[in-house]
């Protein structure tokens, strides 16, 4: 399945959110895990292509044997299942514990006039990070999917409406990339993924996970256009109720060409994105062929 | 305007890796974007708004009015001309 054949959005339709929020403010979570992974995830894996790509991430890229690969396939679904749970409970006003691994980085730049860019990917649960890492003097540009679930927008407004986050939807005529830039010449945060490729086609290759997979030139090209800092941002499930922030900076010689210094970050962010993969293998949801054909 | 031109050419070429693309094959005519001109896209505009600001102190607040500006090398030499500040 192609990235542009996959809709990338949250599951069910405006009615389904808002019962699974109003029941969420009811019920212990546990049991709403417990009922995704016995009676949701069989049939998603049976009917889903998900099944397959998973499996053969777990098979080639983390090198698991067939049984284990099979098995893993099986708890990743249970993870992300968990994943959309906690998102829906955060919008029910459930909290979780949240630590944080180089806070003192997020900080210091927040508190400079420069802005900053954070990238993150679709592993573990970032949205957790966009009601943690925030500070009052800068305001934190979130881009999001244009076609996501009025639901999910409707109530992602209302926990940011007494924040200093603000959000910018990805938009095909692609003025997404101005309002990027705008809010990055203010001195703001933006905060963007860099694992899809989504509008402009360019991509950059690196080797990830041993074998060549594209990564999409937009998010490096538009962080390294005013050479503001970058750091790499991804938020990894630890136990039920637990989350970690790892919050890691992303360097490149600002004084390198545009070309390098675009090979520069992204190199960073991909080894970033390598190491936590490997820490936490069964929380990668990028549900589409990832990787090039033939490696 | 000669001179303007060459320079944003090269310009241009070495921000956006252009390396297949010569000089003499660089008409200042052609249009930026499609696939009947240079093939460029939102992302390189971006590119280019930045170069404009760094080399020639022009700031593009509205987007939307680059659609006129980013036409071809020689719409945009017009405009640096006119409006330089470097």
């Amino acid at each position: 399945m192609a990235e542009q054949d996959w809709a990338g959005t949250t599951y069910g339709n405006d009615w389904m959110h808002k019962w699974l929020i109003r029941m969420l403010r009811i019920i212990d979570m546990r049991i709403l895990y417990l009922f995704v992974a016995v009676f949701i995830i069989p049939v998603c894996l049976v009917l889903n292509p998900s099944r397959g790509i998973a499996y053969r991430y777990f098979r080639h890229r983390i090198g698991y044997g067939r049984l284990k690969s099979a098995w893993k396939t099986y708890v990743n679904h249970c993870l992300f299942g968990q994943v959309v749970v906690d998102k829906f409970a955060m919008y029910a006003g459930k909290k979780f514990k949240v630590e944080i691994e180089n806070y003192h980085e997020f900080l210091d730049r927040a508190d400079r006039k420069e802005g900053f860019v954070q990238l993150s990917a679709h592993i573990g649960n970032y949205e957790i990070a966009g009601y943690t890492l925030v500070c009052e003097n800068k305001r934190l540009n979130a881009l999001v999917f244009a076609g996501e679930k009025a639901s999910v927008m409707r109530n992602r407004g209302k926990m940011f409406a007494d924040t200093n986050i603000s959000m910018i939807a990805i938009s095909p005529d692609m003025s997404h990339l101005f309002e990027i830039d705008q809010a990055l010449k203010d001195g703001e945060i933006v905060s963007m993924p860099a694992d899809r490729i989504n509008g402009s086609p360019k991509f950059i290759e690196h080797n990830f996970l041993g074998a060549k997979a594209k990564f999409p030139l937009g998010p490096f090209s538009v962080a390294t256009l005013r050479s503001l800092d970058v750091l790499a941002v991804n938020v990894m499930k630890t136990s039920l109720r637990s989350y970690k922030i790892f919050v890691t900076p992303l360097p490149y010689n600002k004084e390198a060409s545009r070309q390098e210094q675009i090979r520069q970050l992204s190199s960073a962010y991909v080894a970033e994105l390598e190491k936590r993969v490997r820490q936490f293998p069964t929380q990668w949801y990028n549900y589409f062929e990832f990787w090039n054909k033939n490696d | 305007m000669e001179q303007l031109i060459n320079d944003l050419k090269l310009q241009i070429k070495e921000a956006l890796n252009l390396e297949e693309l010569s000089m003499e094959e660089f008409d200042e005519n052609a249009p930026l974007f499609g696939e009947d001109g240079i093939g460029l896209d939102s992302i390189d505009v971006l590119e280019i708004i930045v170069l404009l600001e760094k080399n020639y102190g022009i700031r593009l607040a509205n987007p939307k009015e680059g659609r006129a500006i980013f036409q071809s090398v020689k719409t945009i030499a017009e405009y640096v001309q006119a409006n330089r500040k470097k």
